[in-house]
């Protein structure tokens, strides 16, 4: 249903949001990433599963800048992006939401300040920030401290601090990997939700059916490849 | 007379302060003055000076005073003290040129203890010495002085023409109505000056006239005593005038006297109720507010000598050392409205009165 | 650029979560900073205020006239003032009087008076003339009259009108007290009189100290001065007011340098405590980091918010540390005086000038050091990659960062080499300069070594035996070494200095003790109010002190500064009988000294004390001339004795070649043996009898000895202070370390609870810790301050103050110390484990933050 309405909107499906080409990453003598190619479209939202150590975490540091590829590149939205000059890192703060499986807030500031850096550093207003905090569910805790709150609240102010710059690119690395099942089942919804309203895109990596089956689209990956998943396994 | 009375007050105050105070010699009338042993210095007298005033004359013509004068002071300091350096003598040299073309004396001061020949007042004849400043006296009677001021440079030789001149009773000169009021005192009128006058690089011979006055005492000036009128004129047909009076606090007269001795050697004084001084102009002084009779007619007997200055501002302002300010200044005389010679006149306590 | 908003907010943040540790980072720098200022802020106080009131003296003077000796002929006086090209010669007699009635109260109360023609002075010192009461001129000339600074009004509590008594060797002198001086340099305690009579009062006849000489307008000051000193020959000096500034900036340069460098010590700490609070505060936020990172901050821009951390830390603490420092160095000059107790600078009372350079200067330093200190931690905090810096445990990669086994290395060896190395300019330069790289370069090694040690210790222990906690607190210790190390720089900086300190003053006191054993062999010491008495006394008064009943023997010695280099200070020249069979009797002679038969007849046999080797080159066998005696007249150095008393340099001779040298037959001191029997109290009565007893400064030998300890101790008072100071900061930063190590390891604690540690184990567990890692440090604190205090007893003392000493270790001080640390090490684990375990353990792991 969300796919066929994405795919109506004329020219998003011209440019990818994302591309790998051919991308290889070696870690101390063992290759976990080799001759890795892939195209996202643009609005989609997709989970990326897969076995433990197959390279889910790597795909995503190297797509986030974190850790650079060996070989191989990637673009996003037609832009090179290689990991360490001034220029990627500005690209990446503009394009790129992250939401981490240990939530990382910043415990010295409140919540409000933790979901206005990201509007800092882009340089746009901080208005945007409190309706964030709202939309997440935390209206009224702007001035609260990280240790004030629960796990899943965290994950909320995380989302929160994904969204907050409208970036084009969500990445999601195990986010409901530290909560309950319930509160996971919450937050993928708010996470869905929260990039569906803001027109954003979406990789997220999980080992969690669940989780994954909120998605759009739901590739496997191996070391070599992302492969969708059969028709069966999606349902 | 003259700045010696300054000096008196200046230094003799506390003498009891010294463990063992210095007897001095009393001035005693009847004494016979002997030279060349009463030319030299006296030091068993608390106070004796060589006072040198005149005119000349530069090469264009145009007059100048001048006043050398050297004092010897013996203070009251133990006599036991064995250092050379124990202050039982100072030495005290002061000069002034007055040329009204600078319109204000220029004067230079020195005040150093005796000892180590550096300063010195000798006893025989006149010899005495500041440093480099020096007055000396040859066995010819002539005398040789030299002093390098700060702002000029004067080297006499002054040629004594006339014999001198005891003043008072052969030399006893009484300063106030009581006996023991007195001091030695002669004079040499007429002396001829030859030498030169430095100034400014510029060196210049110069001839004139001085009067030299040699004065010894131990005695203090009347406590009554606000000043004094002093002259002495070299006066142009060969005699010799001198007249003083002391002004008492109350404005009126303590002391007077004048001598004048005539070309061939006569001598006539005049007693206290003989002469009188009448202030005719005043000059003030911007600088220590004092009024000066600078212009002033004397009578002696029944003589009236009228006085000019050569110019008015002839005070000698000696605060920074000694702490007196007096005017002492060339001056031109009329006998009886004509015109009758150049002399030297001295008028003290105008700033106020001299703490005794 | 960072967005400023973002800037504040990290930087409120950190401070919100951190205070203490951000306390006692501003703590630190400010006590090193504050001590720095504090000294500099006296030295110059001091020298400037010393050199001024010196320069005071000779006033306007192109050229001072003195003697090698301390008083000289006064037919020189007329000699010069007319020498061609002199203007003006002014004569002056300097007396260095005591002052009997502050005798009970203070060491050597000496009072100078100048005796000055006022005639002649008039035109150079001006300032220095005597002001007489109204009406009683005459007074500048009275011979029972003095006047007085109004700093020796004050000190004396006297006001005109008043006698003073003072002293001159054996004879009392009453003067009036005429009045003030025209203008006296403030704080300059002096006393003017007229010189004929100080000559007479005094007894100094024919006697001057020196003459200020008044040029000629177009005399070439510098030609005339060679010209006049050839004339003049070898026994006068000619001194231009530098001259004097130099001087006096040599005479106390070495103590105030070892001031100096003690307080950069501090700063050094304090610098290092830095570094280390930098280290921990890093790794403890190396996750948040990385995260700023992802969320798009720049490298640079992480680089600058983490020295703008340190430099606000550093800002902070050197403004407050120059506040700190002004008021220290404003209360030391109050109640201890400019030399601090060290007696260098008699007779001023220095005012303290804020000196806006050098404030700007030491707040620079301090800042400085601060951003250097956290220069290291952050730029490696902006290098890493932030993926994995978000995981976990990843701490201690970054500690490879600071293992720099070649810098320790080379720092070490360099260490070692300096000190082979000479003085430069007469100060240890190369010396101080060892004990920095020593001290870098253990620090530097220190992770090796620490992991080294605990390696061993845990292999050694058997964890059947010694339970688990002792296995995982070596564990932890050798496997995190890096982590430990930097705990343990504080402790291993701090105690070394603290042990090398010790050692050095230990071996300085004991020696010292020693050396007065060997200089006091007498039973009775006497000399008058004050030392280096210009008078002191006479023959006469010798005789009646010799023929005293129970004295069995006495050695009258003259002391008389002598000037042999006018860039030096004077020397001391102390005359006395000497056995040239067997020196060693009165001298502690430290070499061998020349046997009295190589002694050639007509030579005069000389002692010279070690600085006397060091300043002017002298050695055992030279024949020399001294410029205080004929030129032809030989003397022959037969021997080297070692004087803790007088750093510039002194020299014995025999009392009867002095006399018929000089013809002075007066006597400073006296050394009396008794017969045996003989009560020292009944000789003190019966000297106390005499008619000048009264002067008399008598005292048994066991209390000049007890008196030059005190005044020993006095002088080191300072140093004591500083090395509390040291040894403070450095606790502080054990604390830090600690404290901020405990909260960095919070998930480990959380990890041993769910083990199932309990609070109170994991309490032993970190207070075991602390007190391994704190007894480690000790150990190689011990180690280096014992190398440390090698080089300060053995380098730095020789060669700042000329003379050597022998090494001895207060073990019993060490020992309380080494307790002391250590109980503070294992206090300080144990305070901060308790906050550390104390709340969200649990959540901690859950976090994983």
């Amino acid at each position: 249903m969300h796919c066929v309405i994405n795919y109506t909107i004329p020219g998003m499906s011209l440019t990818p949001v994302l591309e790998l080409h051919n991308l290889g990453k070696t870690y101390a003598n063992r290759q976990v990433l080799s001759g890795l190619s892939h195209s996202f479209a643009a609005g989609e939202y997709v989970a990326i599963m897969g076995d433990s150590g197959v390279g889910k975490s790597t795909l995503l540091n190297l797509i986030a800048g974190l850790d650079s590829p060996d070989s191989g590149e990637i673009r996003i939205e037609g832009e090179h992006l290689s990991a360490e000059d001034e220029a990627a890192t500005r690209l990446r703060r503009k394009y790129l939401g992250f939401i981490f499986q240990a939530f990382h807030v910043l415990p010295q500031l409140t919540l409000l300040q933790n979901v206005s850096l990201p509007l800092l550093l882009n340089q746009l207003p901080l208005d945007r920030a409190p309706a964030m905090l709202a939309a997440v569910g935390l209206q009224g805790r702007e001035q609260d401290f990280p240790h004030q709150l629960s796990g899943g609240e965290l994950q909320r102010v995380a989302v929160a601090r994904a969204l907050v710059h409208r970036p084009r690119l969500i990445l999601a690395d195990e986010p409901t990997g530290n909560l309950d099942q319930d509160t996971a089942r919450e937050i993928l919804h708010l996470i869905r939700d929260e990039i569906k309203a803001n027109g954003a895109s979406a990789i997220i990596v999980t080992h969690s059916r669940a989780a994954a089956e909120t998605a759009d689209k739901i590739l496997i990956m191996d070391r070599h490849s992302l492969t969708p998943a059969s028709s069966e396994n999606r349902t | 007379m003259r700045y010696f009375w300054i000096l008196l007050g200046w230094l003799i105050l506390q003498g009891s302060l010294f463990s063992a105070p210095p007897q001095f010699a009393p001035v005693l009338p009847g004494k016979i003055l002997d030279f060349p042993q009463d030319a030299g210095a006296h030091p068993d007298y608390r106070i004796e000076w060589w006072y040198v005033t005149g005119w000349l004359e530069t090469p264009a013509g145009k007059p100048l005073g001048f006043q050398i004068t050297f004092f010897r002071v013996a203070t009251q300091a133990d006599q036991d003290n064995p250092s050379h350096f124990a202050p039982k003598q100072l030495i005290v040299a002061h000069a002034a040129l007055s040329d009204p073309a600078i319109g204000k004396l220029q004067h230079d001061q020195k005040v150093v203890r005796e000892g180590f020949d550096l300063a010195y007042a000798r006893t025989g004849d006149t010899d005495v010495r500041l440093d480099d400043w020096f007055l000396v006296r040859e066995a010819d009677g002539r005398y040789h002085t030299q002093i390098e001021a700060e702002d000029f440079t004067l080297a006499f030789s002054l040629t004594p023409s006339q014999p001198l001149m005891l003043q008072g009773e052969n030399g006893f000169s009484r300063k106030g109505p009581r006996m023991e009021q007195a001091s030695y005192y002669y004079s040499e009128p007429h002396l001829q000056v030859n030498g030169t006058i430095s100034r400014q690089g510029k060196t210049m011979p110069v001839t004139g006239s001085a009067w030299l006055d040699r004065e010894w005492s131990s005695e203090y000036l009347d406590p009554d005593a606000a000043g004094w009128d002093w002259i002495s004129s070299s006066l142009d047909d060969g005699s010799a005038l001198m007249a003083f009076q002391i002004r008492g606090k109350d404005g009126g007269t303590i002391w007077a006297h004048a001598v004048l001795r005539d070309a061939s050697g006569q001598i006539r004084t005049f007693a206290p109720d003989q002469v009188s001084f009448h202030p005719e102009r005043t000059w003030h002084s911007t600088r220590t507010q004092a009024d000066y009779p600078v212009a002033t007619r004397i009578r002696t007997g029944e003589t009236e000598w009228q006085i000019t200055p050569l110019m008015d501002d002839q005070e000698l302002d000696s605060r920074r050392s000694s702490g007196a300010v007096y005017w002492e200044g060339a001056v031109t005389l009329t006998r009886d409205g004509k015109p009758a010679g150049r002399g030297y006149m001295e008028l003290t306590g105008y700033v106020k009165p001299l703490s005794m | 650029m960072t967005p400023p908003l973002l800037t504040r907010w990290l930087l409120l943040g950190e401070w919100r979560s951190h205070r203490l540790q951000s306390v006692v980072a501003v703590l630190a720098i400010t006590l090193g900073v504050a001590l720095g200022f504090t000294i500099h802020l006296i030295n110059t106080a001091a020298v400037s205020e010393f050199s001024a009131a010196t320069r005071s003296l000779s006033g306007k003077s192109d050229l001072t006239v003195r003697a090698t000796r301390y008083t000289f002929d006064e037919l020189l006086y007329p000699r010069l003032a007319r020498y061609a090209g002199v203007a003006q010669a002014s004569p002056i007699l300097e007396i260095t009087a005591g002052v009997p009635a502050k005798a009970k109260t203070m060491h050597n109360p000496v009072f100078k008076i100048l005796g000055m023609d006022g005639f002649r002075a008039i035109t150079m010192t001006p300032d220095l003339l005597g002001v007489p009461a109204e009406g009683k001129p005459m007074d500048t000339l009275a011979d029972d009259a003095i006047f007085l600074s109004p700093a020796a009004m004050e000190w004396l509590s006297v006001k005109q009108g008043d006698t003073i008594e003072v002293s001159t060797g054996a004879k009392r002198v009453q003067l009036r007290v005429a009045g003030g001086l025209a203008r006296a340099h403030p704080g300059q305690r002096i006393g003017v009189m007229d010189i004929g009579a100080a000559q007479w009062r005094f007894d100094q006849p024919g006697q001057l100290s020196r003459i200020e000489l008044k040029l000629q307008p177009g005399i070439d000051p510098a030609a005339f001065r060679a010209a006049l000193g050839e004339a003049l020959g070898p026994s006068y000096l000619l001194t231009e007011s530098e001259d004097d500034d130099a001087r006096i900036h040599t005479m106390s340069r070495a103590y105030r340098i070892n001031l100096n460098i003690l307080a950069l010590v501090a700063l050094f700490t304090g610098a290092f405590l830095i570094f280390s609070g930098q280290v921990l505060s890093t790794i403890r936020r190396r996750s948040q980091l990385a995260l700023l990172r992802v969320l798009g901050m720049s490298r640079r821009q992480i680089l600058r918010q983490l020295l703008l951390e340190s430099a606000l830390l550093g800002v902070l603490g050197s403004l407050l540390g120059l506040g700190l420092g002004y008021l220290l160095a404003a209360a030391a000059l109050h109640f201890l005086g400019a030399d601090l107790g060290a007696g260098f600078f008699p007779g001023v009372a220095p005012r303290l000038h804020l000196d806006p350079l050098a404030a700007v200067l030491y707040f620079l330093l301090g800042t400085g050091i601060t951003i250097l200190g956290g220069l290291v931690p952050a730029w490696e905090a902006a290098r890493t990659h932030p993926a994995p810096a978000l995981k976990s445990g990843s701490e201690y990669t970054m500690l490879t960062a600071l293992r720099v086994p070649r810098l320790a290395a080379v720092c070490l060896l360099m260490g070692l080499v300096f000190t082979a190395l000479p003085p430069v300019n007469d100060l240890p330069i190369f010396g101080y300069l060892a004990i920095v790289l020593l001290l870098i370069g253990s620090i530097a090694a220190l992770p090796y070594l620490c992991g080294l040690f605990f390696a061993m210790l845990s292999r050694l222990s058997n964890p059947d035996q010694t339970g688990a906690l002792v296995t995982l607190a070596t564990t932890r210790l050798s496997n995190a070494s890096g982590l430990a190390a930097i705990a343990l720089g504080g402790v291993l900086v701090s105690f070394s200095l603290m042990v090398a300190m010790a050692i050095m003053v230990a071996s300085f006191r004991i020696s010292l003790d020693d050396w007065l054993g060997q200089v006091l062999p007498a039973d009775v010491y006497l000399h008058s109010t004050i030392h280096q008495d210009i008078r002191g006394f006479t023959l006469e008064e010798q005789q009646a002190m010799a023929s005293r009943n129970g004295v069995a023997r006495v050695d009258f010695i003259r002391s008389v500064p002598v000037t042999l280099d006018l860039a030096k200070p004077a020397i001391t020249l102390l005359a006395r009988p000497v056995a040239l069979d067997n020196p060693g009797l009165i001298l502690p002679l430290t070499g061998a000294a020349l046997p009295s038969g190589d002694i050639p007849p007509g030579t005069i046999p000389i002692w010279i004390s070690e600085a006397m080797v060091d300043l002017y080159g002298f050695r055992t066998g030279d024949r020399i001339t001294l410029p205080f005696a004929d030129s032809t007249q030989i003397f022959i150095v037969v021997g080297i004795w070692r004087d803790y008393g007088r750093i510039f340099g002194a020299m014995q001779m025999q009392l009867s070649d002095y006399r018929r040298l000089t013809g002075d037959d007066h006597a400073s001191d006296a050394a009396l043996w008794l017969h045996p029997g003989t009560a020292f109290d009944t000789v003190a009565t019966a000297l106390k009898a005499l008619p000048f007893g009264e002067t008399l400064e008598i005292m048994e030998t066991g209390r000049v000895r007890a008196a030059a300890l005190r005044q020993f101790d006095r002088s080191f008072a300072v140093t004591y202070l500083l090395e509390l100071v040291a040894i403070g900061v450095g606790l502080m930063g054990v604390a830090a370390s600690f404290s901020a190590q405990t909260l960095t390891r919070i998930r480990e604690f959380g990890m041993l609870r769910h083990i199932g540690l309990s609070k109170r184990q994991i309490y032993r567990m970190l207070t075991l810790e602390g007190s391994l890692l704190g007894g480690f440090g000790i150990l190689a604190g011990f180690l280096l301050g014992t190398g440390i205090s090698l080089i300060l007893v053995f380098i730095v003392n020789p060669q700042s103050f000329h003379w050597t000493m022998q090494l001895h270790l207060p073990w019993t001080w060490l020992g309380v110390m080494a307790l002391a640390v250590l109980a503070a090490a294992a206090l300080t684990a144990f305070l901060a484990s308790r906050r550390a375990v104390s709340g969200d353990v649990i959540r901690a792991v859950r976090e994983d933050w």
